[in-house]
């Protein structure tokens, strides 16, 4: 196995973060961005369950990558990543009860998650195990970023503690808005904003663009004026 | 050939790596969960350090029976949780009547109880639940010497949204039910959550933009306390006491 260098290495790891984000561009796995991001505590385990999967079965997808027959490899894929799922959930429920709980459903859901699919289909199904690893290491921590940013907002602005600290002063009201899930997509979508305007390459060309109007206008004959 | 031996062979590692995990981690698990319900009792109770074994071992659980309102005995392990989804432990109840909708009510309830040194009763904890906004909502009530006053509530279980109904677990909340008095002077169930704030010892304050699991509340504490569940056996505990 040729040995991966420090700087191919390095762009696996952070391309995903702010140039290649899995959420900010490609605009995946949005769901449990908008669902876990109320605390930042149990963020931070999504974020750690979300990144272990995604290494894991990068790596494992990889190593059997030449052995997965092309017509059937997503149900491959999808045993491999649930299983690992599953794992993760009962190592949660069991030495992270607390967090487990909060995170109810959407830790099963990281089985949908399009990230984890996305990467094992366009990575890992072409690429060694240790490098599919790194990639998939870099894709978590690139979601991580996007929850954190988020989780911190929610939690500072919502309900005005930091993993559960009173940061805000006490007569700080609750800001509703903010702890219910559609805020995280106009927090996402403001995130964007910011990554695309400062680096333009990630602007899409506007497919639709809107033009002049071109009708003519309409020649109604009026009635009744005649002779 | 390849098309099903590969993902044979994928299914199997899984399975066994799968469930080699699961066995391995279940004893945590359960402990985890049977460390919660402990905490939330003596929670709800208004002990709140030491030792969570230490403390629980004060406690005497007897187990009553809503049908009779008598003190029966019951197999080690009884769950009367698991007993609510069992035909030959519980009943239905009667949909007019399944204001908490619970669908299903146990035939035996424990009750656990403090004692004093002239073995009086210092404070009950009763297992209450309910269906709030998303789902059901499971938790504890405790109730003070005269079975009357309210010591304490906890929700051990419950999927309200965070910051709206989820503030069933605000310790602010919960303190506003120290003291409040569930039966009236006639005997029935009058405590109630409030929209705004509690004026007097028969309401709690409600919790803003969670209109729907504050009715759930309401109605778990009407249908727990009242003749459906606990209100039969508060009433014989009572007669003991006097």
């Amino acid at each position: 196995m040729r040995a991966i260098s420090l700087k191919e290495t390095r762009k696996l790891l952070f391309t995903p973060l702010v140039e290649n984000n899995p959420i900010a561009l490609q605009i995946l796995g949005i769901c449990s961005a908008l669902a876990v991001t109320v605390k930042m505590d149990v963020t931070l385990i999504m974020c750690i369950a979300l990144t272990s999967v995604i290494t894991l079965s990068n790596f494992f997808i990889s190593i059997i990558r030449t052995y997965i027959p092309d017509n059937i490899r997503i149900i491959v894929q999808m045993t491999i990543i649930s299983s690992l799922v599953i794992i993760v959930d009962e190592l949660l429920k069991a030495y992270a009860y607390e967090a487990s709980k909060q995170l109810s459903v959407f830790v099963g859901l990281i089985i949908t998650n399009c990230i984890v699919m996305g990467r094992a289909e366009a990575f890992a199904m072409k690429n060694p195990p240790i490098k599919s690893a790194i990639d998939g290491f870099g894709n978590g921590l690139g979601y991580s970023f996007v929850l954190i940013v988020v989780a911190t907002i929610r939690e500072v602005f919502g309900a005005g503690t930091f993993f559960g600290l009173q940061v805000m002063p006490e007569s700080y009201p609750v800001n509703n808005f903010l702890l219910l899930p559609p805020s995280s997509f106009i927090i996402i979508g403001i995130m964007i904003w910011v990554i695309r305007t400062f680096s333009k390459g990630q602007v899409e060309e506007n497919e639709n663009p809107l033009k002049a109007h071109t009708f003519k206008p309409l020649v109604v004959k009026k009635e009744g004026v005649d002779g | 050939m390849k098309n099903l031996i590969v993902p044979l062979l994928a299914c199997i590692a899984c399975a066994v790596i799968v469930s080699f995990t699961a066995v391995s981690v279940r004893y945590e698990q359960k402990l985890n969960q049977e460390n919660e319900k402990k905490e939330k009792i003596l929670a709800a109770a208004g002990i709140k350090t030491g030792n969570i074994d230490e403390e629980f071992s004060k406690i005497k659980t007897l187990f009553f029976s809503f049908e009779t309102g008598e003190l029966v005995s019951v197999e080690s392990g009884y769950d009367h949780i698991k007993a609510a989804s069992n035909a030959a432990l519980s009943n239905i109840v009667p949909s007019k009547l399944d204001i908490a909708i619970i669908k299903r009510q146990e035939k035996i309830a424990p009750v656990y109880v403090w004692l004093d040194e002239t073995s009086n009763i210092e404070k009950i904890v009763l297992p209450i639940r309910g269906y709030g906004l998303w789902g059901t909502l499971y938790g504890y009530l405790s109730l003070g010497p005269d079975l009357n006053s309210v010591m304490g509530i906890e929700y051990y279980e419950h999927k309200e949204t965070p910051g709206l109904g989820g503030e069933v677990d605000n310790p602010n909340w919960k303190s506003g039910w120290q003291g409040k008095k569930i039966y009236n002077s006639e005997g029935s169930v009058s405590l109630k959550v409030v929209k705004g704030v509690s004026k007097d010892d028969y309401e709690i304050d409600g919790m803003s933009g969670a209109t729907i699991t504050s009715n759930g509340v309401t109605n778990m504490i009407n249908f727990w306390l009242g003749d459906q569940g606990y209100g039969p056996i508060i009433k014989k505990l009572n007669e003991v006491i006097e």
